[in-house]
């Protein structure tokens, strides 16, 4: 359990917050213990007193109880405050730092990680389950802590007044502790079941929701509110089911506290007439044993938020620790030299399919060149850029930058040389700017507007809302297939890298801003390696090289130009 | 739930509504369980007077004991309904407004939602109305109860004992009267606080989609900083929020503990004085703390109810997406009426509300079964714009677009079977039969077959070692583009439509494909409207009409002269 242990590592600030927070919880149950059990006492004493007459009157000490009871209140008040305040404190912290560990873990393992998982269950484990699993001190640790602790305190203090009423008290709280512990199992399937459901809707409706358009013009629109209609009123019985369960169990905790109070008046009094306790002590020992309840009826609550946590945490662990082979992403070690690009008799492809991608495909491209590489739909194209940044494991061969194996480093370390436009390349949803900032942080305004006047784009800058402020929308859907996808370049040219790849830079332009676009790309950059992915035969003439990929390898194309 | 709904039906008291009745039967419960607790509790101060200052022997109370038991049984039998009721209610509500909240997407469409990202909606659909079972399930009910319960035992207590009754009265409504107070500043610091979460929500989601562009770009250790600094945010923001709302409970937790030290206190001093009796006494310290424990109950559900509120704002968010397509998307099924020959445009503008420039005006055409219509222009120029206008996606003005049959007689555009194959055609979680049967779901795998061999992508789909039960992974991330979208062509194909409209069919096709792709439409347009927008000219050179569309207008025609 690597994140149960993640869990516990925390910073020590944290891990003395979250000691304090299980104090401050076991002294406001206690404050509350004695505020009762010490009026009741003094209630009777007093009452006793009263009816004894005079002297005893006055001999009876009010001052001391009184300031006790007194005492006991301000306590409760404070120690729940702060209570409350220190424990969810502690679990937020809990929260964000599971939160960013999941991140960390997923990202060295993108985007191949992202293949076997569906993108809504991943939003739904990262926000619902790092939510519960934080909900693992404050609803579960805490209430457990405090019932052992305090109820070991209220039997102790029951026990110096009579051993009877304290065993009745033990057996009684034991039996709560047998009470939630009995629904433990129960509650562990329906949590299972309850979060299954959750994922499959918030996966549906992720779905449907990106393919609304779609959806609508098939006519499936109805259809999938069926099935998303179906998954809701599974999740409903099963909540249903958990919320029976839970009242079911508090119920049963209370009916026990009844007769625990009468049970314990029962042998209090026979004590009391065999004078082993005095009047007053009855009443006492009654409340004592009412109030000490309060710290077992959360517990059933507890039990099912243990479920869920558990189940929390092992699906964190599938998504994020499977697999652990995931190298660090840190970029400290950029490739010094980088002359030469070399594809050595390489073989690939994706895991599960049956033929190679590439078979023992050779490739050799020299820094200053311009190559593009054709070949039919499928053949492999965009798969060059994954195999190349190791996204994916080659099944045999080697890639060599400068003589170095790439795959040997991170990705990052190689994107620090080579930068990428490719087909799904992915805006953020915010500004331009953003944008532009993201792909090259130490950008100047001129850098941008250069970028951008070198895509073409500087029309759409000059009528765009707030020029480089105007936001691209999710996905930078709020821009035209091809503004996207020029921004996307413009992203890549602000990087300054010596190499440079684009997957299809022109598709979707028409002729005129293609030629352009080419043009004054190789004008801005004339140093730069270019690599570039394309079927459109315009873009050639703008190349040094061209190559195809043809039966899986490299060959040069019959109409090389000069 | 069909036409326009007005806002206040996505607020709180509207939504209560929808459960009158199971919430009226949870406190209607809850008041009958009320009242057996406090009978329950007087039976034991009795019993515990009798026993000690009366001095009865245990066994002349034996029934005594009994009837606690039984009402304990009682009070708990009933509290346990109220439970399951209000239970009930919240999950009947939360799922009734996430089904019309789905519906009301549909409505919007593919343009009318994009206004908000795919992850936001997805967690307003899901957190937002799981956040509100708790209000319908708890705080309603616990609030009613916060009224009857103290009510009953002020009752009780006003026949026992005036001075309890003045302490206990007087403090009682202070309780709440500060909780508001405290609450009202809650409230705004909590709306900042939902707006964080969503907005980390939304951008996980963005992150996540990215990661590949993140690590293509070297930025992979500054996202995790981003994601740091972002949690970091959201922690002190809620912290700011519970610093205020604890402070609800702890106005309440001072009122408690002072009037039950009140009591125990005053009639300390009134029992040795011998001005009250220990019965009543012993019954009012019993009840005090159950004065007060609804209040509890009540402020710590206090925040499902802020929660709650939020998420009705967020809900009522959703509900304001403009609903573009709903006149031709309807809430129920179209009937087909017969083949339709002619799709006609006059004068046909749409745009969008905000932020997109690409508008189309006036744009008068038709589209004729049989013939292939190609829309040509600069990107940017409103090709997908008049697409989308054609697919009812954008509000059109009336008359702007109509269909006709064979004899000229006009159907009604809802009736018309379209098809979308768009520029990044989106695929579903599952089998590749599984995506084509999205435009019909009980297809046949020989249509399946026949389809797919229209698409020209049969021979690719048996290659695969699982044919057409092949998983297609995230959004089709297993496939090329290419791939992608004849898959796209053949699903769309499918639902045998009678307009079909294609954005960019040739992108990232070579040359054999993209004439393949070209004999494809072509031949798909004996049966049925086929409009398509491309830059390509082998697609461009088999059309039958070519639209030149620039800057929103369609500026000239060419027809094929026939051959």
């Amino acid at each position: 359990m690597t994140l149960f242990r993640a869990f516990f590592t925390l910073s020590r600030a944290a891990q003395r917050q979250l000691a304090f927070g299980a104090i401050l919880a076991c002294l406001a149950a206690l404050a509350n213990f004695g505020l009762l059990f010490l009026s009741g006492w003094l209630l009777a004493g007093a009452a006793c007193a009263g009816l004894a007459g005079l002297a005893a009157q006055q001999a009876f000490n009010m001052v001391l109880p009184a300031t006790g009871v007194r005492f006991f209140a301000m306590m409760r008040i404070l120690a729940r405050y702060g209570e409350r305040l220190v424990t969810h404190d502690g679990a937020l912290r809990i929260i964000g730092q599971l939160r960013v560990a999941c991140y960390g873990r997923i990202a060295p393992q993108a985007p191949a990680i992202l293949h076997a998982q569906r993108g809504g269950d991943l939003l739904a484990r990262f926000v619902t389950d790092t939510d519960t699993a934080g909900q693992y001190y404050t609803d579960v640790l805490i209430p457990f802590i405090r019932a052992c602790v305090c109820g070991i305190f209220f039997i102790a203090i029951t026990a110096i007044f009579s051993f009877h009423c304290a065993i009745t008290l033990a057996v009684a709280l034991l039996l709560c502790i047998v009470i939630a512990g009995a629904i433990k199992a129960r509650c562990a399937t329906l949590s299972d079941r309850l979060s299954a459901t959750q994922s499959r809707i918030q996966s549906e409706l992720a779905d449907t929701i990106t393919a609304i358009g779609e959806s609508l013009s098939l006519g499936a629109s109805f259809h999938q509110q069926s099935v998303i209609m179906q998954c809701q009123a599974e999740l409903s019985a099963t909540k249903r089911h958990l919320a029976a369960l839970e009242n079911g169990a508090s119920s049963l905790i209370a009916f026990c506290a009844t007769l625990t109070a009468l049970c314990i008046l029962f042998f209090a009094v026979k004590d009391f007439q065999a004078h082993l306790l005095t009047l007053p002590e009855v009443p006492m020992l009654v409340l004592g044993g009412l109030a000490a309840f309060d710290v077992m009826s959360p517990l059933p609550t507890a039990q099912k938020t243990l479920a869920q946590v558990h189940r929390a945490f092992d699906r964190l662990e599938d998504a994020c620790f499977s697999n652990t082979t995931a190298k660090s992403t840190s970029n400290d070690k950029a490739f010094s030299d980088y002359s030469s690009l070399q594809f050595e008799n390489i073989c690939f492809r994706y895991s599960g399919q049956e033929q190679d991608i590439f078979h023992h495909a050779t490739l050799c491209v020299k820094q200053g060149e311009r190559v593009a590489i054709t070949g039919p739909s499928g053949c492999g194209k965009s798969s060059l850029i994954s195999m190349l940044f190791g996204f994916y494991p080659l099944q045999s061969g080697r890639i060599l930058l400068g003589g170095s194996d790439v795959h040997t480093r991170t990705p990052e370390d190689l994107a620090q040389v080579i930068s990428v436009a490719g087909q799904d390349f992915h805006l953020f949803n915010g500004t331009v700017r953003d944008n532009l900032l993201f792909a090259n942080p130490a950008s100047t305004e001129e850098d941008m507007v250069a970028a951008l006047h070198t895509v073409q784009l500087t029309d759409f800058l000059a009528t765009a809302p707030n020029g480089l402020d105007s936001f691209v929308g999710d996905e930078g859907l709020q821009l035209s297939g091809g503004q996207a996808k020029r921004l996307s370049i413009a992203q890549a040219l602000l990087r300054k890298t010596p190499w440079i790849i684009l997957d299809e830079p022109t598709e979707g332009l028409d002729a005129t801003t293609e030629q352009h676009l080419l043009e004054q790309l190789i004008a801005a950059r004339p140093d730069a390696t270019l690599l570039c992915m394309t079927h459109r035969a315009a873009v050639l003439p703008f190349m040094t090289r061209v190559l195809r990929i043809q039966d899986d390898a490299f060959c040069p194309s019959e109409e090389k130009k000069p | 739930m069909q036409s326009s709904q007005s806002q206040t039906q996505w607020q709180l008291s509207g939504l209560t509504r929808r459960a009158r009745g199971l919430l009226g039967a949870s406190v209607a419960l809850g008041s009958g369980a009320a009242i057996l607790f406090v009978w329950q509790l007087s039976l034991l101060a009795h019993l515990v007077d009798d026993l000690t200052f009366q001095g009865q022997p245990l066994t002349s109370v034996e029934s005594d004991f009994l009837k606690v038991i039984a009402f304990s049984a009682g009070f708990l039998v009933l509290q346990w309904l109220a439970d399951m009721a209000g239970t009930e209610a919240g999950l009947r509500i939360s799922a009734s407004v996430q089904q019309d909240g789905l519906k009301h997407l549909f409505r919007a469409g593919p343009v009318g939602s994009a206004t908000q990202p795919t992850g936001q909606l997805v967690t307003t659909l899901t957190e937002a109305t799981t956040a509100l079972e708790p209000y319908f399930a708890q705080y309603i009910p616990r609030a009613a109860m916060m009224v009857v319960l103290p009510l009953f035992i002020l009752a009780r207590v006003f026949a026992l004992d005036g001075w309890s009754f003045v302490v206990l009265a007087c403090t009682g409504p202070l309780v709440p009267l500060f909780m508001a107070l405290v609450g009202y500043s809650a409230q705004s610091v909590m709306d900042r606080q939902w707006v964080q979460l969503v907005l980390m929500g939304s951008s996980f989601m963005d992150y996540l989609k990215g990661l590949r562009t993140v690590r293509l770009f070297a930025q992979t250790q500054n996202s995790i900083k981003a994601m740091t600094a972002q949690t970091e945010a959201h922690r002190l923001a809620t912290l700011s929020v519970m610093r205020i709302a604890f402070l609800t409970s702890a106005v309440l937790e001072f009122f408690a503990s002072l009037s039950i030290a009140l009591v125990a206190v005053i009639f300390g001093a009134r029992l040795l004085s011998g001005t009250a009796d220990f019965r009543s006494a012993f019954l009012v310290l019993l009840l005090a703390p159950e004065y007060f424990m609804p209040l509890r109950a009540f402020s710590a559900s206090y925040h499902a109810r802020q929660n709650a509120n939020a998420a009705a704002k967020r809900l009522a968010d959703l509900f304001t997406l403009p609903a573009y397509a709903a006149a031709r998307y309807g809430t129920e099924q179209p009937k087909h009426a017969g083949s339709v020959e002619a799709l006609s445009c006059h004068m046909l503008s749409a745009g969008y509300a905000t932020g997109k420039t690409e508008q189309i005006n006036c744009v008068t055409a038709t589209f004729y079964k049989g013939q292939l219509s190609v829309l040509v222009g600069e990107s940017g120029a409103g090709k997908t714009t008049l697409l989308r206008a054609v697919l009812g996606f954008l509000p059109l003005s009336s008359d702007t677009c109509a269909a006709f049959d064979q004899n000229g007689q006009s159907i009604a555009l809802q009736n018309c079977r379209m098809a979308w194959v768009p520029q990044r055609p989106l695929l579903v979680f599952g089998t590749i039969a599984e995506n084509l049967r999205l435009a019909a779901p009980h297809a046949s795998l020989a249509d399946l077959h026949h389809v797919a061999e229209q698409a020209d992508i049969l021979p690719f789909i048996q290659s695969l070692p699982h044919g057409f039960e092949t998983q297609v992974g995230e959004r089709g991330s297993s496939l090329s583009g290419g791939q992608l979208k004849r898959l796209a062509l053949a699903r769309a194909l499918l639902g045998k439509p009678d307009i079909l409209c294609v954005d960019e069919p040739t992108a990232h096709l070579n040359s054999e494909s993209t004439a393949s792709i070209t004999q494809t439409l072509s031949r798909c347009a004996r049966d049925c409207i086929v409009i398509a927008a491309t830059h390509q000219d082998t697609l461009i050179s088999h059309a039958d009409q070519v639209l030149y569309v620039s800057q929103g207008h369609v500026t000239s025609f060419r027809e094929r002269a026939v051959a």
